[in-house]
């Protein structure tokens, strides 16, 4: 059971691991040592609980990493301040939207440009009734005969000259060392 | 800040670290003996709950002097015991008012 919590504990945040995990291992092994004394069923509902507890805290801490992680950067963006936690999520999402603004002449933009698109619709309409009909009439049109072996050979051979691409794109990367820049500071002093 | 009500298990963990900094086990029995058995918190629910409540400032950890093992314990800050406060008057007063209402509606249903 112990392996199995560890290997559960692998489903949290890396932060959150680095932060409780140790406790919370400590913790587990103490209760799990108490319960063991109980009997069959006491272990199974103490192991259904601590399984069901643990994925649904990962689940819970990983929506949490990532609503934290997009309000870390836009608070960071906006204050140039080391990000600070305080507040739910509900609360910091509603901050960010209040304090969102969009530019004043915004709704005049946007105004302007529904007009021109109704007045180039119009002109289509009266360009469209201007001219005459001299089209020639287009018979039925045939559909064509796929058969499904020749379908799935050409969705196959698509899926795999994406799969290629994808893998040319990643190799070149890494060959051409551009990975590396991401972690590139220009500011930063080479070491002597 | 989190914001008043609370949930069942953080109210008990936050009446647990109201008597005394408590370590996880710790608080895990103390739960369960506060509720009669009724709440069981898993370790994965008490340490969501204590990560919350680190991040709202409403409690703070520190490692135990006692013992060997050098272990980490939490205890209630001011502005989470004043929070408590709030949550337990705001409860006091829902109680009440259920009392009341339950004693009303038993008297109409005698007579």
């Amino acid at each position: 059971m112990l392996s199995l919590y560890r290997f559960l504990l692998r489903l949290y945040p890396r932060a959150y691991r680095h932060e409780f995990g140790a406790e919370m291992l400590a913790v587990f092994r103490e209760a799990q040592t108490e319960t063991w004394k109980k009997g069959v069923l006491a272990r199974g509902m103490f192991c259904a609980r601590e399984v069901a507890g643990l994925l649904r805290g990962a689940l819970v801490e990983h929506l949490h990493a990532i609503a934290g992680s997009d309000l870390l950067t836009a608070s960071r963006s906006r204050r140039n301040l080391t990000p600070t936690w305080s507040g739910s999520p509900t609360k910091r999402r509603f901050t960010m939207r209040s304090e969102f603004r969009f530019p004043k002449a915004t709704a005049p933009l946007m105004a302007l440009i529904l007009a021109l698109i109704v007045v180039a619709i119009e002109k289509a309409k009266a360009i469209q009734a201007s001219l005459p009909h001299t089209n020639p009439h287009v018979g039925p049109i045939q559909p064509a005969q796929f058969t499904l072996f020749s379908t799935l050979l050409v969705v196959v051979a698509i899926t795999c000259a994406a799969g290629l691409l994808g893998w040319a794109i990643l190799f070149a990367l890494r060959r051409s060392g551009l990975h590396r820049l991401s972690d590139f500071n220009p500011s930063e002093r080479p070491p002597v | 800040m989190r914001s008043l009500p609370v949930t069942e298990p953080v109210l008990l963990i936050l009446l647990s670290l109201a008597e005394q900094p408590r370590h996880g086990y710790s608080i895990l029995k103390d739960v369960q003996e506060m509720s009669d058995g009724q709440v069981t918190l898993c370790t994965g629910t008490l340490y969501g709950a204590l990560r919350r409540l680190l991040q709202d400032g409403w409690i703070d950890r520190f490692e135990e002097s006692r013992g060997s093992r050098g272990r980490q314990a939490y205890r209630l800050t001011p502005a989470g015991r004043r929070n408590l406060q709030l949550e337990v008057t705001r409860l006091t007063h829902l109680t009440q008012v259920a009392g009341l209402r339950l004693v009303r509606v038993n008297r109409e249903g005698e007579a």
